[in-house]
This record gives structure tokens, C-alpha cells and sequence, in this order.
């Protein structure tokens, strides 16, 4: 089995400013990915690292760089799947942490649940020894700036600005050589968000899903059109019933377009090394490695390919 | 075959002694939902009202007589979907509000989002002049009770669940062929602090589309979330199988495939329901043609007039 990893860095209208780094962010985060699964790394481990390089480039709306809520706060959200067993591992509104995708995993891993919420999301990270940060230390200035600005304007402005900036959720899909696939997405959610604001980044079947037996899938968007169609499932469903990774998320995406007139875009990979990576909003970044080639975009039918050296 | 309304009180086992209750519950909650439906009401109207008089039963783990987590504290989830837009709205480890399910109608109905979780919940329920009710008020004798036997150290976990009946949920058709799914739980007993289970999760506590039919699930979070259990059986009934086929061939692929246990009510558009599960046991009620049908164990189905 020849592994892949895809990644995207969130389905949103990109601006000029941010494309050349979102583009070498997402390549650096695939290729992050993809030395673990040369190394006979695990499918899970490398969506990890993926997602962790991304939360830590500011230039993605994930760990560092997270946008700011009503409050001037930063609540993130994450989600982790091992298609292998259906472990799942999830954190929403947790406050000031570096990396959610890693405290999700530990939700996973030494919990008997799926998902923490809110205070209890950070009391279960300090209580495993994951450092709580200042909001200036993941927040960059630009950020800050923008959140001042925009918010003494009422909620029309506000709604615009949301369907221009909304949609910046960072997340990664692999098979590895076994034949095990997983899947990771995190966010910071959308700005000016209420306190408490879940989206579908860290809800299973709507932010991502994996199952060795049809496929792994990690969606970015309009949280909440994502979740009204439990969007990561239902792009398995159309794997399930034979459909190519592409087609099925094609399919998905229109579905969702034309039932509750939401944008966004996923990056999937089916058992067979078949992979995708589509959106309906304007643009965006994605990289994915397979066979040694580097595959990416940020435009629509954009496909770039580079040799890995 | 319209309206109808199909209620659940919880998957799980029950010990004798409160089996009995629990069927009363269920039945009044699932003559209320049908009144509503009868005299025109929409299917979110009666799913709300009929989980919302289980939340205020004690009987049931949501609303007052929810379990406590690890802390001795109530923390509760809610879902809502309307199958027409597929609007929806959640809370989740929500605090001191004595109707959730109201709270999560009110996400979808007064927000442009569709969850709000824990702190920002209370703010949310705050800024709405939702009343904040004393956390001792949602706590029964029964629920401390359990929360203090499940502290000792020798306790064993999967016993610990058992003695309580999980959650509560409702699904419904109008006369207009409108579908709606309401599910409300204090969740599972000695839980971490913040812990959110399958209810309040798209997919998994529940769903509703006008196109395919509206389940509400109960069981095992944890297991209910990993299979999407509410939208798996929906996919199945999508591909052309009944409500019972879909109903226990999705709960036999959870069973098989992450070895967990649960129960689910599911209805169609046209009115064919169904009140299936793998556990033990699942108290539930359906009213349609003026028939009331209830049940605890399997193969149980009684029925009297409305």
C-alpha cells in the first residue's frame, strides 16, 4: 500500500496577501506528514503532525492565528479519527491552548469519552501537563487589528464580513502503508463568533470522519451548513455505495449548495490510495503526497505537481 | 397514518423497581405531543413539548433527575432538527437551565449558529431571560444516590451505567408532513467535567430531513457517535429499507463493529415508525390513529386508545 496524506487549509475566499503563505503552509504541513508515514508511521500519527504544523503557522485560522469571538477571546475546537477502530478523540471551545488536534487525541486516548467541552476541555489539559498560553501569545496582531476595527459595526457588517473571513479550519486525511486511514481538523472558528460557539470542526460526521472500510475525510466551510448535512458522513456514504473520492465529495458539496446554500470544501482519500481534494468557495490551499509527487492548488482546478527531492 | 409522534425514555437496564414508572411517563408525554399534532401543530412543536415534559419528570436522566458528573454536578445536552430546512440547534454541557431542549430551539431560532456549548450556553440562555434555576432543584435523591456508589473505587464501570435510564427523545410527522427529531440527557453518570456525548451532535443524538424520515437515539454516547447512529439509519433508509430494517441493522453494525448497546425511535414521511433497541431494555410510547402503543422489553408492544 503506497501511503497518501492530503491537506487543506480551510475553504474560504483566500486573500492575495495570504496565498503564497497558506500555499507553502499546506505543502509544509504535507510534507510534515508525509516523512511520519515514510518513516512506517501510523496514518493517526501523521494527521497529527499535519494539522499540528498548520495550528502552529499563524498564517491559519487554527492554534496560533485563531481568530477572536464577541469577546476578544480565542476558543478552538478539534477533532481526531482512526478509521481502524472508530477511536475518536474531540475538544470544542477550549481556551489557549497551542495545539487542540493533540489534546484531542489525549480525549481519545486516555479518556472513556469522545468529546470535552469548555472549562472541563482545560481542566483535563492541565491536568495531563498541556500549558495554558496568554490570548496575545496565539492571537497575531493583524488579527487583533482587524477584530478592533470591525467590531463596534452592527451585525449586517458583521454577517459580510463573516461570509468573506468565515471559513479557515485547517485539517488533514492519510492511509498508510497498513491500509489504516484517520483523519484531523481544527479551527478557531469564524470571527465575532458567540461565546460558546461550536461549529462542525470538532463534530463527528460533520468536521471529519475515518473508517478503513470506506474511506477518511476531513471538511472546512460554513460550520453550520457542514453540520446540517453531517457533511464528512455523507461523502463516506457516496464512497461506501462506490463512488470516487472525487465524485463523492463533487456530489456532497452540490448537495449542500442547493439544500441549505452553504460553501465549502473537504480533502478525502479512500482505502485504495484513491484521493481528492474539491470546494465550491472561491479558493482553497491544499497539498497532497503520493507516490513521491507533490500535489497542490489554491484556485479552482488548479493542480500544481513538484517532485519531492 | 399522519400525525404521528413515537417518544423515548432511554436506553439502557432498569432495575425492577422503576421499570413500572417509566412507562408513565413516556405514554403522557407521547398524548401530549399527539394532542398537538392532531389539532394542527407542527412535528418541532410537539417533539419539544414531549421532551420538555420529560426533562421536567425525575424519572428520566434530563432536565431535573439528570445524573451527576464525576464533580456532583449537572451538566446537560440537547438537540433539535427541523426536517423541512434542516435547521437545527444544540446545547452542550449546559448548566442550571431546567429545559435544554427549549434552550436548543432557541440557538436555532435566535442565532446564526448551531451549537453553543457550556459558559457560553448560560450566557446565551441569560441574554434570552431564560430563568437560572438552582442546581439543587435538578438533583433527586436517586441521582446523588448513584453518583456516590460510583465513586467507590471498586465500582465497576460498565455496572455504574446501569440502574438509570439514559436519554430522552421524541420524533414526529405533522399533518403537514413536516419530520422533527427533539433528544435531551444529563448524559452519563461520574462523567469528566465538560464531557459531551452523541445527543447533542448532528447525526448522532438525532436527525431530521423531510426527504428521508427523523430518528432520536439513546445509549452509549461514546459508541452512538462513532457509528453517526441517527444518520447511519437514515442512509439506510434513504437506500429503500424500512424504519425497523434500518433501526436493527444500524444498531446490529454498532453492536458488531464498536461493541456498544442503544436504542432508537424513528419515523418516515409517511408516517411508518419505529421504537427499536439492543439494550436491555428502552421504555417508549407512539400515539397514531388515535392508538397509543408503549413498551419496555423487547417484542413488548401494548396498545389503548388515546
Amino acid at each position: 500500500m503506497r501511503p497518501v496524506i492530503v491537506v487543506h487549509g480551510g475553504a474560504w475566499a483566500v486573500p492575495d496577501a495570504l496565498a503564497e503563505v497558506s500555499v507553502a503552509g499546506v505543502k509544509a504541513a504535507t510534507r510534515a506528514g508525509n516523512v511520519t508515514l515514510m518513516r512506517g508511521g501510523g496514518a493517526l500519527d501523521a494527521v497529527e503532525v499535519a494539522v499540528r504544523t498548520m495550528e502552529d503557522d499563524p498564517a491559519f485560522d487554527a492554534g496560533h492565528g485563531a481568530v477572536l469571538n464577541t469577546d476578544g477571546e480565542v476558543e478552538l475546537d478539534a477533532l481526531i479519527m482512526e478509521g481502524r477502530t472508530l477511536a475518536t478523540g474531540a475538544v470544542s471551545s477550549v481556551r489557549n491552548i497551542a495545539n487542540p488536534v493533540s489534546l484531542a487525541r489525549a480525549v481519545m486516548e486516555k479518556t472513556n469519552h469522545v468529546m470535552l467541552s469548555g472549562k472541563g476541555a482545560n481542566l483535563f489539559a492541565e491536568s495531563i501537563g498541556v500549558p495554558t498560553l496568554p490570548t496575545h501569545a496565539l492571537v497575531c496582531e493583524q488579527e487583533r487589528k482587524e477584530w478592533e476595527q470591525y467590531k463596534n459595526y452592527d451585525i449586517g457588517v458583521k454577517e459580510l464580513f463573516r461570509a468573506q473571513w468565515a471559513h479557515d479550519t485547517v485539517g488533514a486525511v492519510a492511509l498508510d502503508s497498513c491500509g489504516n486511514v484517520a483523519s484531523a481538523t481544527s479551527t478557531g472558528g469564524i470571527r465575532y463568533k458567540m461565546v460558546g460557539r461550536v461549529g462542525d470542526s470538532p463534530v463527528i460526521g460533520s468536521g471529519g470522519y475515518a473508517d478503513n472500510r470506506s474511506g477518511a475525510v476531513s471538511c472546512t466551510g460554513h460550520g453550520e451548513s457542514i453540520l446540517k448535512v453531517t457533511l464528512a458522513r455523507l461523502i463516506l456514504s457516496h464512497m461506501d455505495r462506490g463512488k470516487a473520492a472525487c465524485e463523492a465529495v463533487e456530489r456532497s458539496l452540490r448537495y449542500m449548495g442547493e439544500r441549505v446554500q452553504g460553501g465549502g470544501g473537504a480533502v478525502a482519500v479512500a482505502p485504495t490510495g484513491d484521493w481528492t481534494a474539491c470546494f465550491t468557495t472561491e479558493r482553497m490551499a491544499w497539498a497532497a503526497i503520493h507516490g513521491g509527487i507533490l500535489h497542490y492548488g489554491l484556485n479552482p482546478r488548479e493542480k500544481f505537481k513538484e517532485t519531492l527531492k | 397514518m399522519l400525525p404521528v409522534v413515537v417518544v423515548h425514555g432511554g436506553a439502557g437496564h432498569i432495575p425492577k423497581d422503576r421499570a413500572e414508572i417509566s412507562y408513565v411517563g413516556v405514554k403522557e408525554a407521547a398524548r401530549a405531543a399527539y394532542s398537538i399534532l392532531r389539532s394542527g401543530g407542527s412535528a418541532m412543536d410537539a417533539v419539544v413539548e414531549a421532551v420538555a415534559m420529560l426533562e421536567n419528570n425525575p424519572v428520566y436522566n434530563a432536565g431535573r433527575g439528570s445524573v451527576l458528573n464525576v464533580k456532583g454536578e449537572v451538566e446537560m445536552d440537547a438537540l433539535v432538527m427541523d426536517g423541512r430546512t434542516l435547521a437545527s440547534g444544540a446545547v452542550s454541557a449546559v448548566r442550571r437551565v431546567a429545559n435544554p431542549i427549549r434552550l436548543a430551539r432557541l440557538v436555532m431560532e435566535k442565532t446564526s449558529h448551531l451549537c453553543l456549548t457550556a459558559e457560553g450556553a448560560s450566557q446565551f440562555a441569560r441574554t434570552m431571560g431564560v430563568p437560572e434555576v438552582p442546581e439543587e432543584s435538578m438533583i433527586t435523591d436517586y441521582a446523588r444516590m448513584r453518583w456516590k456508589k460510583n465513586l467507590d473505587p471498586d465500582t465497576n464501570p460498565m455496572e455504574c451505567q446501569t440502574g438509570k435510564m439514559g436519554t430522552v427523545g421524541a420524533v414526529a410527522v405533522d399533518l403537514e408532513g413536516n419530520v422533527a427529531c427533539a433528544t435531551s440527557t444529563g448524559g452519563m453518570t461520574n462523567k469528566m467535567e465538560g464531557r459531551v456525548g452523541d445527543t447533542p451532535c448532528v447525526g448522532c443524538g438525532g436527525y431530521a430531513d423531510n426527504h428521508i424520515g427523523a430518528v432520536s437515539s439513546t445509549g452509549h454516547g461514546e459508541t452512538i457517535m462513532k457509528v453517526t447512529l441517527s444518520r447511519l439509519i437514515l442512509f439506510h433508509m434513504e437506500q429503500g429499507k424500512s424504519p425497523e430494517e434500518a433501526s436493527d441493522e444500524a444498531l446490529a453494525y454498532m453492536k458488531e463493529r464498536v461493541h456498544g448497546l442503544g436504542g432508537v425511535v424513528v419515523v418516515d414521511p409517511k408516517g411508518v415508525w419505529s421504537a427499536h433497541f439492543s439494550s436491555l431494555q428502552m421504555s417508549w410510547a407512539a400515539a397514531q390513529q388515535e392508538q397509543l402503543h408503549y413498551g419496555l422489553y423487547h417484542g413488548e408492544d401494548f396498545t389503548e386508545p388515546v
